[in-house]
């Protein structure tokens, strides 16, 4: 495991991510992963802002839309944050706080699906709110949270 | 030198805090505070994205409803979320407050830091002109209606703002040099 770290770690696209004296390697890439974060756990906290009973009046039919969106930012900060972890991937492969924050967005990741059919695939023609629904959304926001603050302490421990 | 030099000049003279303004905001207990408290800048930093998540989220909501698409959705039942998007910005006001006070001249001589601050009045600008000159046309708005082209605009200018927010205020450490 650690020599195949090492090999990443003096890749050409490795160093090229870590070192390139441009504006378009790393600071780019941890540019789009904040854009992604954005999308993906703004547009989450809203849906489950609605779920949980803020914005009553929005029909949660033509939001649904919320769910792609969740995915296009969940996939640009898997590419972007691969690319950043190729940068440092002994350091950051072996820190604990990284392992903690990929849990953390599995979790998160899961949820996405649950809380989609709960809300929309339900039999009957209107559209509600059933308390699992509500559950996977109070855990969804605070899984986002708990995400978005361990990722951003990484720079720090 | 250009007219428009001359301008940018007196601009930044007027706007530009001097030395002295620098060292008081350094040394205030405040700035004391955060330089010397291992936990604090880390954890405003935490609650600077968790602030940018909910306000982009709320308000990229609202702009997709203006710019016209999810015609079923009332604007003013969307606008029952904005309370949400004013507590992400008061939280990255409060948390951005605490990185000027404690570091101002990275802040400062810093031009991206300037372009954060334009977008960030382009975007404060739109939001009051929509609600100052569009509140009855939204108020008549019914189920169903397209947005009028006055809305698309603000919607426009309100999401491409804050994108540059974010732009700017990420790659703050990046452009000139200042960290």
């Amino acid at each position: 495991m650690m020599e195949l770290l090492a090999a990443l770690e003096v890749s050409a696209f490795a160093t090229w991510v870590r070192e390139a004296s441009t504006i378009w390697a790393y600071p780019t890439i941890l540019t789009l992963h904040t854009v992604g974060l954005g999308v993906l756990v703004g547009a989450n906290a809203a849906f489950d802002l609605r779920v949980l009973g803020f914005g009553r009046q929005i029909p949660l039919a033509p939001i649904e839309w919320l769910f792609p969106a969740m995915w296009v930012g969940f996939w640009l900060n898997a590419i972007t944050g691969a690319m950043l972890f190729s940068a440092d991937p002994i350091e950051k492969g072996t820190t604990a706080l990284f392992m903690v924050k990929l849990s953390i967005v599995m979790v998160g990741v899961v949820l996405i699906p649950l809380l989609r059919r709960a809300v929309y695939s339900r039999r009957c023609a209107a559209l509600a709110v059933t308390p699992l629904a509500k559950t996977f959304a109070a855990v969804s926001l605070v899984v986002w949270v708990a995400a978005t603050v361990t990722g951003r302490w990484m720079a720090y421990w | 030198m250009t007219q428009l030099d001359a301008w940018l000049d007196a601009l930044f003279a007027a706007t530009t805090l001097d030395e002295s303004t620098i060292v008081f905001l350094k040394g205030t207990a405040l700035a004391q505070w955060v330089v010397s408290t291992p936990w604090v800048w880390p954890t405003a930093e935490a609650l600077h994205f968790l602030g940018l998540a909910l306000l982009v989220g709320v308000i990229g909501l609202l702009d997709v409803r203006l710019l016209g698409f999810m015609k079923s959705v009332p604007v003013a039942a969307l606008k029952a979320l904005v309370p949400w998007a004013v507590a992400g910005f008061v939280i990255n006001l409060v948390t951005g407050m605490l990185f000027f006070t404690a570091a101002p001249d990275q802040y400062m001589h810093n031009l991206s830091w300037w372009f954060k601050v334009l977008f960030l009045a382009i975007a404060g600008v739109n939001m009051l002109l929509f609600e100052t000159t569009q509140r009855s046309r939204m108020r008549a708005m019914q189920p169903g209606d397209d947005t009028p082209p006055a809305f698309k605009v603000i919607g426009g200018v309100s999401l491409v703002s804050w994108l540059m927010v974010v732009y700017w205020g990420r790659m703050l450490p990046f452009l000139g040099d200042a960290f």
